[in-house]
């Protein structure tokens, strides 16, 4: 057997690309490069993560495949287009993340269960449809790579509904009301990768743990829902 | 001293040519295995952190036993500057000759992890030297791992000024891993009784064909889908403690270490299980076991220690 030759954690980034985020296309774009720019100028964590973005709306489209991002150049390019259709986020999830696990452990690695870090600025349009693919790929025992799921909702996004996405209650957020939709996403990316950053310092240790940090100008969406 | 030696320079004549740098004196280039991480100085922890050096590392030997541990602060430990939050001790038990060992991990969301790994330790090691001496059989590990337990609720109560901690409080002050066992002599080869809290492992080296036997089940085994990050650290002790014995055969060398040689070494069939196969073939100076753990390889920056007993050669039982 090949020897290992690192634990990594997956970490997923999906980003609202529907119509109505069109305003703030700008705050996704420089959210992404900051986020591409704070894992480049920590080497020694960056090593340890593996990154992918993906831009969901109607669909799901690669924004970046999983990747090291100290030898990463490009960076991940938004595309504002059609609705919010959670239903295809979880399709698609339910795919690409045990080929991705599969891929890497082909690699030599092994693998700390993923993380998805979902922004969203609306209520699903695809109804309730999303919800039977969402639990499967969060049921650990029909998708043994289940990811926790970190969810984040800004404008028309509802508490309640992130509470449903994220895996923990711990880990839905919701912009407070009033907050300005493109501070938000600024916001939501610095907590990522504060996140990520954080989480990749308790990897290979004693204790594994997801850090969660909670963005500015959000409150934990079990807090509004209650 | 001859003081003239030292103020020779300053007398007029001419200072001495230096010495040839003797070839043994070449420093120690650190060991990489495959990739390597980054190469920098390493930083200072906290100021109040002065009791957990970078390394540790001791050794000596019984006239059938050989110890050797040794203690390394990881790179990302280094780089953030936070202390060595890994422990090892061991002792002789005198009237017996056998060897008491503890091995325990910080757990890094704890604030005082590198405090409750050492007092784990201690306090394990002094509770193994009483039970030793106070009766024949195996060792109640369970009253082991109790007495550790109990050692850190009373540090958290001194540190919270006399208050009676809630079991959270101490876990968030101190939380470790712990492996504690015994190396005890044996006319048939000596026997190794163990217990652990958590994730820290122990095997036992095959020294003639290099192989790692897993005394506990690990973490990151090839057959783990993902790493597990469930681990239930000290203060907590579990309803039922994980436990093993192994007669220590001859080629055979126990090791007990924390996952951060645990993670790199894997099952042991690659370039880390080599390496350290090759150099635990018989004992080594614990300064080089110390430099040896210190490899460098990407990824793999936690702390790491690991300690070794071998059976003396030919030795008689005492």
């Amino acid at each position: 057997m090949a020897e290992t030759k690192g634990v990594l954690l997956p970490a997923y980034v999906l980003a609202d690309e529907s119509g109505s985020m069109g305003p703030y296309k700008e705050e996704l774009s420089n959210g992404l490069i900051s986020l591409c720019e704070g894992l480049r100028a920590e080497p020694m964590v960056a090593a340890k993560l593996r990154l992918a973005v993906l831009g969901f709306s109607d669909d799901v489209e690669v924004r970046l495949a999983v990747a090291d991002m100290r030898h990463e150049t490009s960076l991940p390019q938004v595309e504002i287009r059609g609705l919010t259709n959670y239903k295809a986020v979880f399709d698609d999830l339910l795919d690409r993340i045990p080929s991705d696990i599969q891929w890497l452990r082909g690699e030599g690695y092994k693998v700390h269960r993923p993380v998805v870090f979902f922004l969203s600025d609306g209520q699903p349009t695809d109804r309730g449809a999303w919800r039977k693919p969402h639990g499967r790929l969060t049921d650990r025992a029909q998708t043994p790579t289940a990811p926790n799921i970190v969810a984040c909702g800004i404008g028309d996004a509802q508490a309640r509904t992130m509470v449903e996405v994220a895996t923990r209650p711990e880990f839905a957020f919701v912009a407070k009301p009033g907050t300005d939709i493109g501070r938000a996403v600024a916001e939501f990316f610095h907590a990522l990768t504060a996140s990520l950053v954080a989480s990749g310092q308790a990897l290979n240790s004693g204790s594994p743990q997801l850090v969660v940090n909670r963005p500015e100008q959000f409150s934990m969406a079990i807090d509004e829902v209650g | 001293m001859d003081r003239r030696r030292l103020h020779s320079a300053d007398d007029g004549r001419a200072a001495a040519p230096a010495p040839p740098v003797a070839p043994w004196a070449v420093p120690w280039q650190r060991i990489t295995v495959g990739t390597p991480g980054p190469e920098f100085e390493a930083r200072p922890p906290g100021q109040y952190a002065f009791d957990f050096p970078d390394t540790e590392c001791d050794g000596w030997s019984t006239s059938s036993l050989c110890l050797r541990f040794a203690s390394v602060r990881g790179a990302k430990h280094r780089y953030y500057r936070q202390p060595r939050q890994d422990a090892a001790r061991a002792a002789v038990h005198e009237e017996s000759g056998s060897i008491v060992f503890a091995v325990a991990d910080g757990v890094s969301s704890a604030s005082s992890s590198e405090l409750g790994a050492v007092e784990a330790c201690r306090s394990s090691v002094e509770r193994m030297l009483y039970l030793l001496s106070s009766g024949e059989g195996e060792l109640d590990f369970r009253d082991v791992v109790l007495h550790a337990a109990e050692r850190l609720r009373q540090l958290a109560m001194w540190r919270l000024g006399g208050r009676e901690p809630e079991a959270g409080e101490v876990a968030g002050l101190y939380a470790t891993t712990l492996v504690a066992g015994v190396v005890r002599p044996d006319p048939a080869g000596p026997t190794a009784e163990l217990c652990r809290i958590a994730d820290s492992v122990a095997w036992v080296l095959d020294r003639s064909n290099g192989r790692y036997q897993p005394l506990f089940s690990s973490k990151t085994g090839s057959d783990t889908l993902l790493v597990s990050n469930e681990v239930t650290p000290l203060p907590h002790v579990p309803e039922v403690l994980e436990h093993a014995s192994v007669r220590l055969e001859s080629g055979h060398a126990l090791l007990v270490g924390t996952d951060g040689f645990a993670d790199p070494l894997g099952d042991g069939d690659g370039q880390v299980g080599a390496l350290f196969a090759h150099h635990l073939a018989a004992p080594t100076s614990p300064a080089w076991l110390a430099h040896l753990l210190d490899f460098s390889r990407e990824t793999f920056d936690d702390d790491r220690t690991l300690l070794v007993i071998w059976r003396q050669m030919g030795a008689a039982a005492e």
